[in-house]
């Protein structure tokens, strides 16, 4: 799942794929309320998973939203 | 008059003759067409189009920021980063409160837009891009700007659709005369070669419909002119008082001594016949600059190579100058540039005024015979302390900006 979620930070937002850690802060690969809501659409249209900007905000670190992203895949 | 005089100390340039003022005054400077088929527009009933050659924002701005703005904005990041290296001003040094932004647009980010639409059309109002909105802002582009060079003096986007650029540096010389801000970047972005916008503009029957040598569509006071060609790009000066640019020890390219703008209150679309509005920003300009209208050499025209622009102008020029300018528009090779033609015109009368070179006027064979004026189709290498460069955009708003030698 972490390297699906960091396919996507890459590919289609365009982060440094160096600073895409499970430690990784959103402050540090520079995502904005605007990218999570925009992480939030490419999560349901690529992966069909359900994850609101609401829940991703509340992802401290990109491995927290792995784990979000796992959580949510279970229940599908 | 503002009796104030204002110092060109930095030129940036994106435009269809290239990235770069270099590039676009050699493309100008050589009378170079720009127009051609453009595959973008395959299913719009008219093709033609003048592109920036090359622009790849990823490469210029960084994957990450290209991403996140509309070309409007990526091609003013762009001019403006050249215009402040050509002054030698730094953003990591300078009293960013004591810097400006003054821009102009016609339509903001019109591709963001249609793009989104197909989204809403296709996927739904849920999978719209939340940056639709600050992707498309008119606004941004002065607000982008600030955050590129952490410039936080008066920051504004002005509209006055094809006159947006020339308005801008209008404004910013007003700005400075208040003592608003000691340095503004001023000018005007668009990109609006879309297949929406450019159907729209096809139905009113303002483009140039000669797909068969689209170079020579362009072609401004010729007797076979039949409509404008589209452009996109940027055009961004630097704008100091010149008592502050000289006690620095700037570079000074030339002086913006004047400014006027009117309205037609007339039509639309349509320029008043008689180039009356266009007349009085001239004269406003003149009075502005404190010179008479026999003082003019140069006169870079609006010349969008429209059957009505052109020869209201024409007529306009005739009866108001009378010192026999000459006439160029470089529209010939850039195509229009709409809402950044004012800015990337006023670049290029401040460079002919610096080098003493009137570009030709691309694509021009037979002046139209109702015209009395002389337009230069050749290169025409004389010194010239004075000149004019006019602009005027739909709904009838003119702006003309007085440009003196250094």
């Amino acid at each position: 799942m972490f390297e699906r979620l960091k396919s996507i930070l890459a590919d289609k937002l365009k982060v440094s794929p160096d600073r895409i850690t499970a430690d990784a802060t959103r402050e540090d690969i520079e995502l904005d309320s605007l990218a999570v809501v925009e992480l939030s659409l490419l999560l349901k249209s690529e992966l069909g998973l359900e994850i609101s900007d609401d829940d991703l905000l509340e992802a401290e670190t990109v491995g927290d939203m792995v784990r979000l992203m796992e959580e949510r895949s279970a229940k599908v | 008059m503002t009796g104030i005089d204002v110092a060109v100390t930095g030129i940036g340039l994106v435009t269809p003759g290239g990235i770069g003022t270099g590039p676009s005054w050699e493309a100008v400077r050589a009378g170079r067409p720009t127009a051609a088929v453009d595959p973008a527009l395959r299913d719009n009933s008219v093709r033609i189009s003048c592109r920036v050659p090359g622009f790849d924002a990823e490469r210029l701005l960084g994957a990450r920021r290209a991403l996140r703005l509309d070309p409007f904005v990526q091609f003013a990041l762009v001019a403006a980063r050249e215009a402040l290296a050509d002054a030698g001003l730094d953003p990591q040094t300078w009293d960013g409160a004591r810097v400006g932004v003054v821009l102009g647009c016609a339509d903001g980010g019109p591709g963001t837009v249609e793009a989104q639409h197909h989204v809403l059309g296709e996927r739904g109002a849920k999978a719209v891009s939340p940056l639709l909105l600050p992707m498309q802002l008119p606004n941004m582009l002065a607000g982008q700007t600030a955050i590129e060079f952490g410039a936080t003096g008066p920051n504004l986007v002005v509209a006055t659709a094809c006159a947006s650029g020339a308005t801008a540096i209008g404004t910013a010389r007003d700005l400075l005369a208040l003592h608003r801000c000691d340095a503004v970047l001023a000018g005007g972005s668009e990109a609006m070669i879309t297949p929406l916008v450019m159907a729209g503009f096809a139905q009113m029957g303002a483009l140039s419909r000669r797909e068969d040598d689209p170079a020579a569509a362009s072609r401004p006071f010729d007797a076979d002119r039949d409509g404008f060609v589209a452009g996109e790009g940027a055009g961004v000066l630097v704008l100091e008082r010149a008592v502050d640019a000289r006690a620095r020890g700037a570079h000074v390219h030339g002086r913006i001594v004047g400014y006027g703008a009117s309205a037609d209150a007339h039509h639309m679309t349509s320029p008043h016949p008689d180039g009356t509005g266009a007349e009085l920003a001239v004269r406003a300009a003149l009075a502005d600059a404190g010179a008479a209208p026999g003082d003019v050499e140069h006169f870079n025209a609006h010349g969008t190579s429209t059957p009505l622009n052109d020869l209201a102008e024409a007529v306009m020029v005739r009866r108001t100058l009378t010192g026999d300018p000459v006439v160029t528009s470089t529209k010939g090779v850039t195509g229009h540039l709409l809402g950044a033609a004012g800015a990337v015109e006023a670049a290029f009368t401040v460079l002919a005024v610096e080098h003493g070179l009137v570009p030709p006027t691309a694509n021009l064979h037979t002046l139209d015979p109702r015209m009395d004026i002389r337009v230069a189709d050749t290169a025409a290498r004389s010194p010239i302390d004075f000149a004019l460069s006019n602009s005027c955009g739909f709904g009838g708003q003119n702006a003309v900006l007085a440009v003196a030698a250094a």
